[in-house]
């Protein structure tokens, strides 16, 4: 192959998964944290029907903007019904308000994850099943989530399992 | 021996063709009381578990380690932890004691403790409690869809069926793993053509799974197993990190999903340490709190035959719906692998959910004959369709379902049929002949219709991944051919993840699409005439079954 030809294909591929992932891929930070909203389970749930102007999509689409209409005209797309970071950490003070709060902080790191890429996110979840990793490699994986996706509840929940993947003699051998 | 004839018309019972065994403490044959259970205990210094179920922090194991440090609340544990197991049972049994009461002991205490609190209680006292303590004020419940060919017009009309016939929640699964992306697609549209609001998933490797949500294609998850007993979870080729990572990921791209697990599990993969299967299973649904998962599907599950094989076997997969129920999640209460030959002994052992009600007390009933089942068969089919009906009838019990007429199933089942074979068209997929969706409409099972060219049929199904179809993409498919109502069902359901509403406690959605979670209907059952009230309409719809004489219909 020649190295034009290399070049064109690879800048294809990666024009590809551009496109793929499109806003997550372009906006790998995770949004700010958010101040909180002070939301109460009874008066503002489901955000839906009580709240709807606190809601958007990561691409900046309203509930409102999601009509048959527009996904027929193209104006709808696959990556605008997906669920923002701030969404997330609302619907983490509802469960905290009814006393779930171990549901809130699986929102909230939810709310991180949105950030990183649907396939690097499988890949993750492979490489935190047993015997798949050595400590450095979960070390490097919760760098690259600290400093790549501003995940920090995911990195040092990462470093955790690193951890006790250690004790209980679950690492990859190296 | 002379043999008795009384004996012998025993010995030819159904009931006698099911397996039993004597308890076996050693290796965890024991449902319940197992000598070798811990006794409960725990200590905490500076905020930290040291201590548990007389283990010390040095020597957890990490499923120890994940529950002290996720599930159990340090601040109420020591004060839960002291009182006596017999009057946390009593509070449980008592209405003048309130749900969030019960609640905000039970995130104390040790798995150790939450056995000891079930080793009082009797059923009768179990489902007074789990009338109180289900999350979610109205029941509900669960069907599996498939067929042994995985025919997608079949699953298609089934799924339509069962949407109409009250089924909130419906799972599939395959015959041939990559069938998978039509099988997932078949049902999404045919719940959508039985009752729009009907939540789909598709059970399958964690990985494929989740992909499938990611795409649209299906709305939540259920399939994520967890265990008891380390080894058990590492063969499982999981961790609790790895499993409440993937919960996250789920989460993050705004789709529900339980944890799945159950008695028995343990003892068959043969490590349960010989510890009791509640025992173990309260482990499971702890971690299964610890990572902030709304729900957990357990009570037993597709181990069944094993609790069920020994004593007071299905008074344990009642006490483990009630604990996690108890530790305010939703519970799927299983009532779906088939585990006996006799009739009497299913019925009973589903009475135990159906009368109390659960969050989804099958899950699932096969909406489909149990030749066609592919999760193993069914505690319940679709032959059982008004045995339910009339039990719900009899008794005055929601259990879920509804009686439907001949007419409005043929037309749905038509529909859906003719949704599936717009999509395959518009998206180039192997034709859906107008042949096979007549059969479609009228089948009984995957016998009454015609074979598909299934090499034809995986190579589209892998095109549906490797092209990237997502769930917009088959809204368009339903509305160029002229099926708006479909597609403006789908585009809500694929809407539910821009608010995440339906992430929380015991979500479903009604046919306006609607939110019921355990966060706008809680369970406030405070005994007679409190809790969930069934409806006039509801009632209606129950009482007028079409089997009834009128009696005016003999007026003189």
């Amino acid at each position: 192959m020649s190295q034009e030809k290399m070049i064109e294909d690879m800048v294809r591929e990666v024009l590809k998964s551009m496109s793929k992932g499109a806003p997550i891929a372009q906006t790998p930070q995770a949004a700010p944290v958010a101040a909180t909203q002070g939301l109460n389970p009874d008066k503002d749930y489901p955000l839906a029907t009580k709240r709807p102007e606190l809601l958007k999509s990561p691409t900046g689409k309203k509930l409102s903007d999601i009509t048959l209409a527009n996904v027929l005209n193209g104006d709808v797309k696959s990556q605008d019904v997906r669920i923002a970071p701030e969404t997330l950490r609302m619907q983490a003070e509802i469960a905290d308000g009814v006393g779930r709060n171990q549901f809130g902080d699986n929102l909230r790191r939810a709310a991180e994850l949105t950030a990183i890429p649907d396939e690097r996110i499988l890949q993750i979840y492979n490489a935190l099943r047993p015997y798949r990793s050595t400590r450095a490699e979960l070390l490097a994986i919760a760098e690259e989530m600290e400093t790549k996706y501003n995940a920090k509840i995911n990195a040092a929940f990462v470093r955790e399992a690193a951890g006790v993947y250690e004790r209980r003699n679950r690492l990859r051998a190296e | 021996m002379k043999r008795s004839k009384r004996f012998e018309v025993l010995a030819a019972r159904p009931v006698n063709q099911d397996g039993f065994v004597k308890e076996w403490p050693e290796v965890g044959l024991i449902a319940m009381g197992s000598p070798n259970d811990p006794i409960p205990s725990i200590k905490i210094e500076n905020g930290k578990i040291v201590e548990m179920d007389g283990v010390a922090r040095s020597n957890f194991d990490f499923i120890e380690q994940f529950i002290a440090d996720y599930a159990i609340d340090v601040k109420v544990a020591e004060k839960a932890m002291a009182m006596e197991a017999s009057q946390i049972a009593k509070m449980l049994v008592d209405v003048n004691v309130s749900r969030k009461e019960v609640v905000d002991i039970v995130r104390g205490l040790t798995a150790a403790k939450l056995v000891a609190v079930f080793n009082t209680m009797n059923v009768v006292e179990m489902m007074m409690a789990m009338q109180k303590m289900r999350a979610r004020k109205t029941p509900s419940n669960q069907c599996h869809i498939t067929n042994v060919n995985d025919n997608p017009v079949l699953i298609a009309a089934d799924g339509a069926e069962a949407a109409l016939r009250g089924f909130d929640e419906m799972e599939t699964t395959v015959a041939v793993v990559r069938y998978a992306p039509f099988n997932a697609l078949a049902l999404l549209i045919g719940s959508q053509a039985g009752r729009g609001g009907t939540l789909i998933q598709c059970a399958l490797e964690e990985a494929t799974e989740l992909e499938l949500g990611m795409r649209g294609i299906t709305a939540y998850a259920e399939t994520i197993s967890v265990y008891g007993t380390e080894n058990v979870f590492v063969d499982g080729d999981d961790t609790p990190w790895s499993k409440a990572f993937l919960a996250s990921a789920y989460a993050s791209r705004g789709l529900k999903m339980r944890f799945t697990s159950g008695t028995g599990s343990e003892v068959q993969m043969g490590y349960a340490e010989g510890k009791s299967m509640l025992y173990l299973e309260i482990r499971c649904i702890m971690l299964t709190r610890g990572a902030g998962v709304q729900g957990l599907q357990n009570g037993s599950v597709s181990c069944i035959g094993v609790p069920a094989a020994v004593p007071s076997g299905i008074r344990a997969v009642l006490a483990e719906n009630l604990c996690a129920a108890m530790l305010d999640m939703e519970v799927a209460s299983s009532n779906d692998q088939t585990f006996t030959h006799s009739d009497i002994r299913r019925t009973a052992r589903t009475l135990m959910q159906f009368l109390p009600g659960t969050d989804f007390i099958c899950s699932g009933y096969s909406g489909v004959p149990n030749y066609d089942n592919m999760f193993a068969g069914s505690n319940w089919d679709v032959d059982d369709y008004d045995d339910w009906n009339i039990m719900q009838r009899d008794l005055k019990v929601d259990g879920g379902l509804r009686p439907a007429s001949e007419e409005e199933v043929i037309a749905v089942r038509n529909k859906a049929a003719r949704g599936l074979q717009a999509v395959f068209k518009e998206l180039g997929f192997p034709a859906i002949t107008d042949e096979e969706v007549e059969a479609a409409t009228y089948a009984h099972g995957s016998k009454d219709v015609p074979a598909r060219n299934v090499v034809e049929d995986l190579k589209a199904a892998q095109e549906l991944m490797s092209r990237g179809i997502t769930g917009i993409d088959i809204v368009k498919a339903l509305a160029k051919n002229g099926f708006n109502d479909l597609a403006g069902h789908i585009l809500n359901i694929l809407k539910q993840r821009i608010s995440g509403d339906y992430l929380h406690t015991s979500a479903i959605l009604d046919k306006d699409f609607n939110v019921i979670s355990a966060v706008n209907s809680r369970n406030d059952y405070r005994g007679p005439g409190t809790g969930y009230q069934m409806s006039d309409e509801r009632w209606n719809e129950i009482k007028n079954i079409s089997q009834a004489i009128n009696p005016s219909d003999y007026d003189a």
